[in-house]
């Protein structure tokens, strides 16, 4: 009898899993470019484009299929136009004006007018938003076929910064981006739930080439092991936001394919230059060569970094290669006690991602080997930006990137004594970078660029060790697909072969 | 039994103002605020400063506190700046999703730990009771975090019987409601297991076999109504636990419930969110612990006369 119940029971759970299963069987699209799901570290909380949340991972995956920049950056310091015709900038690089495209509309079939674009930036400007901070001092007029921005100062920089700008609807609020709102881009949104699945189907009005893909999901898996787990089950057509160690597991699976993408950003880590111990270039610049970082890359990040040459990645308008710095321990310890360093003090070693937690034990063990002190200081998100900005730190660890591609974004804002980023201030810095922000001629910025990245390089206003690159998981039936170096793929050439 | 009841509702509101309250002030005095969420690590500390001021997070903590308060008894949470929703809407429109996880959980685990828990009981010492011991010893000791990826990697990796992460249908919400109800499912089966052997060994049960019923009519009628009296008490003061798992469980499936919006809220310091869904879980717990208390004194006449008494 006691037999018989427990068999009941099992039979009972093994048959409640095989119905499960059953019921969950995939159902094929119907189209020619099949239907394709992603996912990468980053949810979908919001879907519109020039709120608050303008800068999300989630949000700006999001806005690239849905949504239209009057221009997009292909290279640094080129562009080519998306909504826009073209663009006539006039001398003093003050004045914009973006004729659109004749006849192009959102999903719901209404024109896209100047007004549009106008309204667009002017919630982007009001957002609060890390890009709102792009637009300051800068005004816009519209006319129905055309918009037109005006700087209060020189701002070359400007086409780079609006190729963040998505093209809404002018009577767009915080309301419309919570069911189906009205798009401008390739896709249009079916359904959407905030922090889950975003689902979108081809938008027939789009301008340019339709997508191949009847439908397009991007998923919310914020855990890198159920994320990669979907990809190989084939729950999931393309996954990134991967990190190496996941790579192995990827690589021997026949049916995944991995592909990479540089990108802009660089592992930062700055020195403040406001603490004591750290006030001297040459101390600074020895505690840099006190550390192997071509072994921390080689052993943590080897598909994901190279070797950092400059303070802002190769695809950046503004870069300058320099001379790498050599791990050196002999000669730093020396140039340290030729500093007169004061080997007591602790270093505060801030962080507060995971994926750096090895690499910074790793780097406070090659100080120790030289005889400086430092303590890693692992720190939830919000906590650690908030002592960054209040420079309660004495040497942290980031991962830049530069918004636009320009680096008036990253070396322009961040760099300054006005911004107290690094805890190092230098007029001579200030007007290097004034120079490169406003002026005209784009070889004279190149210029300027170079001699502040040569500077602050030489400074070693922190250390610039790494290049990362972006690591794209895709199932082998995915084709056409592109890997985008800042993490923000398009799926509007991407099919999935039957 | 209309004071008792008043005084229990009375303390019921007090508990939930108390976690109303400490979850504000906490989130107040924790480093980090939404004005440094929002604008990022590449902000500079004069844009940080201009946000909160116009946010009115640099107000008196207490101002802040008096306004939410007064907001909070008219059912107004606040909104959340992430979702631009109220965030008790938001909330509740991920409500159903922990409700169906949590329900499944304590449905499994009871069904399961119960069974297991008297078969374990009904012969103290034994094999089957060692097995069973062991088993649900080693079942409460693993993290659900853990237990989560390996059950992933088993059942939707290596046997591609289930679906690894996401949610919305049956085969979605086996396996983070089994991972939930693993450690619980243990504490069911040990809880039952320790009443049923000290019942079984009470001189009424000894005169319900005298009287010649049968083993099973002895477990079933007399034994495990009077053993479960324990079970029900721990499982209303599981509720709470089992929120909490529910947070972590949500986090490695994808499961779009109230816990992995609560996690990305505190790390987002979604106020309104964090605080909302404290509120809401607050109210559960207290409520499912006055339900225990009615279902025990419905179950145990002894109870009952405390009660009324």
């Amino acid at each position: 009898m006691r037999s018989r119940r427990h068999a009941a029971f099992a039979a009972t759970m093994v048959l409640g899993l095989v119905a499960t299963t059953a019921c969950g069987a995939d159902s094929a699209g119907d189209g020619s470019g099949g239907e394709m799901a992603v996912a990468s570290a980053f949810p979908t909380e919001s879907i519109d484009p020039n709120g608050p949340l303008a800068i999300d991972g989630g949000t700006r995956v999001a806005a690239m299929q849905l949504y239209s920049p009057l221009l997009d950056t292909i290279g640094p310091g080129e562009f080519e136009p998306n909504a826009a015709q073209n663009w006539e900038i006039n001398d003093s690089a003050t004045e914009f004006t973006f004729p659109l495209r004749e006849g192009i509309t959102f999903s719901d079939g209404s024109p896209i007018t100047g007004q549009d674009v106008a309204a667009s930036f002017e919630r982007t400007v009001a957002s609060d938003s890390p890009f709102s901070a792009n637009f300051v001092g800068i005004g816009v007029e519209a006319a129905d076929d055309s918009v037109t921005f005006t700087a209060e100062t020189p701002d070359p920089a400007l086409p780079a910064k609006l190729t963040g700008v998505m093209i809404t609807p002018a009577d767009a609020a915080e309301d419309s981006y919570l069911g189906t709102p009205v798009t401008s881009g390739p896709f249009k949104v079916e359904s959407f739930t905030p922090g889950g699945d975003l689902v979108m189907v081809p938008n027939d009005r789009y301008w340019g080439d339709k997508p191949k893909l009847d439908r397009l999901t991007i998923r919310s898996i914020p855990e890198v092991a159920a994320r990669v787990t979907a990809l190989e089950t084939g729950e999931l057509d393309a996954v990134w936001g991967i990190s190496d160690d996941q790579l192995t597991q990827l690589t021997s699976n026949p049916e995944v394919q991995i592909v990479s993408a540089s990108g802009s950003a660089v592992i930062t880590m700055w020195m403040n230059a406001s603490t004591p111990a750290l006030g001297t270039a040459e101390v600074r610049r020895a505690l840099w060569q006190a550390v192997d970082f071509d072994k921390k890359i080689t052993a943590l990040f080897p598909e994901s970094g190279e070797p950092a040459d400059s303070v802002v990645g190769p695809t950046v308008f503004g870069y300058a290669p320099q001379e790498p710095v050599s791990y050196d321990p002999d000669a730093a310890k020396k140039a340290l006690e030729d500093a007169g360093f004061d080997f007591d003090t602790t270093l505060r070693f801030h962080y507060s991602q995971a994926q750096f937690r090895q690499w910074v034990d790793s780097v406070v063990s090659d100080l120790a080997a030289i005889g400086v002190k430092a303590e890693a200081l692992e720190k939830e998100q919000a906590v650690y930006t908030e002592d960054l900005l209040a420079l309660k730190w004495d040497i942290n660890i980031q991962q830049v990137g530069t918004l636009g591609l320009d680096a008036s974004y990253n070396l322009g804002r961040l760099y300054t004594c006005e911004a107290e980023r690094t805890g190092y201030c230098n007029p001579e810095l200030d007007e290097m970078l004034q120079r490169a922000g406003t002026a005209v001629d784009p070889a004279e910025r190149e210029a300027a660029y170079a001699d502040a990245t040569e500077l602050i390089w030489n400074e070693a206003v922190g250390m610039y060790p790494m290049f990362v690159k972006n690591l794209y998981a895709t199932s082998s039936a995915v084709s056409g697909f592109e890997p985008d170096g800042e993490g923000l793929p398009r799926f509007d050439t991407v099919s999935i072969d039957e | 039994m209309l004071p008792q009841l008043a005084r229990r509702l009375g303390l019921m509101v007090f508990t939930v103002w108390g976690a109303l309250s400490l979850t504000f002030v906490i989130l107040r005095i924790a480093p980090g605020d939404q004005a440094t969420v929002q604008l990022g690590p590449e902000a500079t500390a004069a844009d940080v400063a201009a946000l909160r001021t116009e946010l009115g997070l640099d107000r008196p903590v207490f101002l802040q506190y008096l306004d939410y308060l007064g907001s909070a008894v008219t059912g107004d949470f606040g909104e959340s700046y992430r979702f631009h929703d109220s965030a008790m809407t938001v909330i509740l429109d991920r409500f159903p999703a922990t409700v169906v996880l949590a329900l499944s959980a304590t449905v499994l685990a009871l069904t399961v730990g119960l069974l297991l828990g008297v078969l374990a009981g009904r012969s103290p010492g034994r094999l089957t009771d060692r097995v069973i011991s062991g088993c649900t010893l080693v079942m409460q000791a693993i993290p659900p975090f853990w237990s989560g990826i390996m059950l992933i990697l088993l059942m939707a990796l290596t046997l591609r019987l289930l679906p690894s992460a996401g949610s919305g249908d049956l085969e979605h919400l086996v396996l983070p409601a089994v991972t939930l109800a693993i450690p619980f499912t243990a504490l069911v089966a040990r809880i039952t297991r320790s009443s049923v052997a000290e019942v079984t060994s009470e001189p009424y049960i000894q005169t319900a076999r005298s009287k010649g019923l049968s083993e099973r009519a002895v477990l079933t009628r007399h034994a495990v109504r009077n053993s479960v009296i324990p079970v029900v008490t721990m499982v209303s003061l599981h509720i709470g636990t089992l929120m909490g798992g529910a947070v972590i469980v949500e986090q490695v499936f994808a499961w779009e419930g109230v816990g992995s919006l609560l996690v990305s809220a505190v790390g987002n310091r979604d106020y309104a969110i964090v605080q909302g869904a404290t509120v809401l879980i607050a109210i559960i717990v207290v409520t499912m612990n006055l339900l225990a208390d009615l279902v025990n004194a419905r179950l145990d006449p002894r109870i009952r006369a405390g009660v009324t008494s």
